[in-house]
């Protein structure tokens, strides 16, 4: 019956620029616009100086991929961004489990607790840590005073510094994506297993864990990619030993003022974060995250 | 409240059952004084009925009425503010879901998205029972049979239609041999064909496993139809308990008369009042003579009549010989077809009555003619006035 009302509903021609194909591009028009200067022509700027400042070679590509400090760099920061995701998808679960399970009052004061950091500046937290973790910061006199150690803990400066401070900044984010996909998870499959034999404990673990981890494929995709290019906290809390790309690419266009080689490695570190994005969207489809069928 | 006396009721269960293979028996469950509110609001207050080892009930009622919450406190989803729940003379109170050894379907199904049909409907038998795997395998087979779904097992819930979704619920939901059954609205989202043959399908399928079967719904004919005992829920109490035909043919009030079945419901006074026979003055001034009320009335005292619509019919003129029957000369005012009867209104002075006839005597009619609508004096029923508010029937009359 509905099938037959939409087909009496569809006009006998169709004008190629009908009403409805004219206003959702109306509507996209703005955002596309800021995107194509703001985004797109940066990016071709930045992508066709890559080439011509080496007059149209591909010296500065050569470069860095002789060069063993960015095979070094790129490593590092891989891993630095790897170990930040798992980090966050670890700590987030659970606090994305008891949004989801509660409600009211309980659920938004957690949500507050959640989005306060959110809405404090990256450098300020960052700067925070290296109050929190210096030697004379408060872990260290506090450890001292408890008379856990002796001497301070060198705890800034290194990759356990960088980490913690990655971790803590991609938390907010971390939770309310995996919030989001819970939320999704019909909760009366859970009432289903557990009428038909299933603990509390099995419930979770066969049912409602498997159904969760499309969200967490996707949340640790995102994360991902955007630790990739963190800056400004290795550059506060690490040592040069853990340096990261983007910092790279910033000493070589600020200090070095060599705007052809930070364009390639901008390029490259783009095309390698696509790379990684799509790969990955192949073996554990993002739609999911949004609501999108499973394969 | 007109109540069928359990024992009975499961006696005939159990004849029923003897033609069958029982594969295993039922489980006798007692509801006493149960009663849960949300916010303050009681959603279920204080209601107590037994479902009969082996039987079908049905919890009918319109939306709001405490249903669900009920069938969810059996389930143990959710805790009663009081009363208690005696499943075999055991008090169930302290024992979660999971532990309850209940089946259930519910109203969509909830099938795990990311299992096949054949780990859906084992899944039970993972939790529950520590089965060696081929013996698993060959009682899943035999459920997937019993639904008829055995070409199956490898799909995904998604690749399935609604009606075979349901058939896999059910599959799961018995696969563990469970001794009782809950099923919330499992046939709501199916078009009325198949959900007619579902009916029949879990009516089958309840007669070979012998489990007790409490099912929610607020289709009064899928009740009907079903159901070994009906429970009519009105605003968390408990309107009437019966077998489907009592509830059709002596309903307690004006509500479940309303509910259950067509019918002409007419506010009118009582006029005589005797043992063997009564008389009523109907709203538009017509006398018709009732069989005796059921509860003390009156004269002067007000009083619903009630007529179900297929218990009239039609004649051109008054007879003078009335033997038993009643006469009420008026106009047809509606009149519709519906393959096997026309539905009719007839309008007498100020009251509208409804009548079916069979389509085979519904050649003459038209709308504007002048007919006599005729009953037999014992079809008709007195019920008493709505008690209060809660009630919330209005007469069909103007």
């Amino acid at each position: 019956m509905t099938a037959l009302a939409e087909y009496a509903a569809v006009p006998a021609r169709r004008p190629l620029l009908a009403r409805r194909h004219v206003t959702p591009a109306l509507l996209l028009l703005p955002c596309l616009a800021w995107i194509a200067f703001f985004f797109l022509v940066p990016l071709g700027l930045m992508c066709w100086r890559s080439f011509a400042a080496s007059g149209y070679s591909l010296h500065d590509y050569a470069a860095l991929f002789t060069s063993p400090l960015y095979a070094k760099v790129m490593l590092t920061t891989l891993k630095a961004a790897s170990l930040a995701t798992a980090l966050a998808l670890l700590l987030a679960y659970p606090v994305a489990y008891v949004l989801t399970m509660s409600s009211g009052l309980r659920r938004g004061l957690i949500l507050v607790f959640v989005f306060i950091p959110y809405w404090v500046d990256i450098i300020v937290r960052s700067f925070s840590w290296l109050i929190m973790l210096g030697d004379h910061g408060l872990v260290n006199k506090a450890l001292i005073n408890l008379g856990i150690v002796r001497a301070p803990l060198e705890l800034l400066y290194n990759t356990f510094s960088v980490l913690i401070a990655m971790v803590q900044i991609l938390l907010p984010l971390t939770i309310v994506i995996l919030f989001g996909a819970m939320l999704r998870i019909d909760r009366t499959l859970v009432a289903a297993a557990k009428i038909h034999g299933a603990s509390g404990w099995q419930a979770f673990r066969t049912v409602f864990f498997p159904l969760s981890l499309p969200g967490v494929y996707g949340a640790g995709l995102l994360v991902f990619v955007l630790s990739l290019g963190f800056y400004v906290t290795p550059a506060l809390l690490g040592s040069p030993r853990q340096t990261m790309i983007a910092q790279t690419i910033m000493v070589e266009a600020s200090d070095l003022l060599d705007w052809g080689q930070a364009s390639a490695a901008g390029f490259v570190l783009l095309v390698i974060t696509t790379t990684i994005a799509a790969i990955y969207n192949r073996y554990f489809s993002l739609d999911r995250l949004w609501g999108g069928s499973e394969p | 409240m007109i109540e069928t006396s359990g024992f009975a009721l499961a006696n005939r269960v159990r004849m029923d059952r003897s033609t069958q293979s029982t594969v295993s028996s039922g489980a006798q469950v007692r509801l006493r004084k149960l009663s849960k509110a949300y916010s303050g609001l009681a959603a279920v207050d204080g209601i107590s009925f037994d479902v009969p080892a082996g039987a079908f009930v049905s919890l009918l009622g319109p939306s709001g009425s405490g249903k669900t919450t009920t069938l969810n406190l059996i389930a143990g989803f959710l805790t009663p503010d009081a009363g208690d729940i005696l499943i075999d003379e055991r008090s169930v109170a302290d024992v979660p879901p999971h532990k309850r050894n209940i089946g259930m379907v519910f109203q969509s199904y909830s099938l795990f998205p990311h299992m096949t049909v054949a780990d859906n409907v084992g899944f039970p038998l993972r939790m529950r029972s520590k089965l060696p795997r081929p013996a698993a395998q060959k009682r899943i087979a035999e459920m997937l049979a019993l639904v008829q779904l055995s070409h199956l097992g490898a799909r995904y819930p998604r690749q399935l239609s609604g009606g075979q979704q349901q058939r896999v619920a059910m599959a799961r939901a018995l696969v563990s041999a469970p001794r009782l059954l809950l099923m919330d609205e499992p046939l709501g989202a199916l078009d009325k064909k198949l959900r007619e043959q579902m009916q029949a399908e879990i009516r089958r399928i309840h007669r070979s496993v012998g489990t007790s079967v409490v099912y929610v719904t607020h289709d009064q004919s899928e009740a009907l139809t079903m159901s070994d005992l009906v429970v009519v829920m009105h605003r968390g109490r408990i309107a009437q308990i019966g077998t489907p035909r009592a509830l059709y043919e002596s309903p307690a009030d004006a509500f479940v008369a309303d509910f259950i079945g067509d019918s002409n419901l007419l506010a009118a006074t009582v006029i005589e009042s005797g043992r063997e026979a009564c008389k009523v003055k109907m709203h538009g001034g017509a006398i018709v003579g009732t069989p005796p009320a059921p509860f003390a009335v009156a004269p002067g005292a007000p009083t619903f009549l009630l007529i179900r619509p297929e218990d009239m019919s039609l004649q051109l003129q008054t007879c003078a010989q009335t033997d038993g029957r009643e006469q009420l000369p008026g106009m047809i005012t509606e009149l519709s077809f519906h393959g096997d009867v026309f539905k009719l209104a007839v309008t007498v002075g100020d009251d509208v009555l409804k009548a079916k006839v069979a389509r085979e005597q519904g050649g003459s009619l038209e709308l504007g003619r002048q007919v006599v609508l005729t009953w037999r004096r014992d079809a008709a029923r007195l019920l008493p006035p709505a008690s209060d508010e809660a009630s919330g029937i209005k007469a069909t009359t103007p």
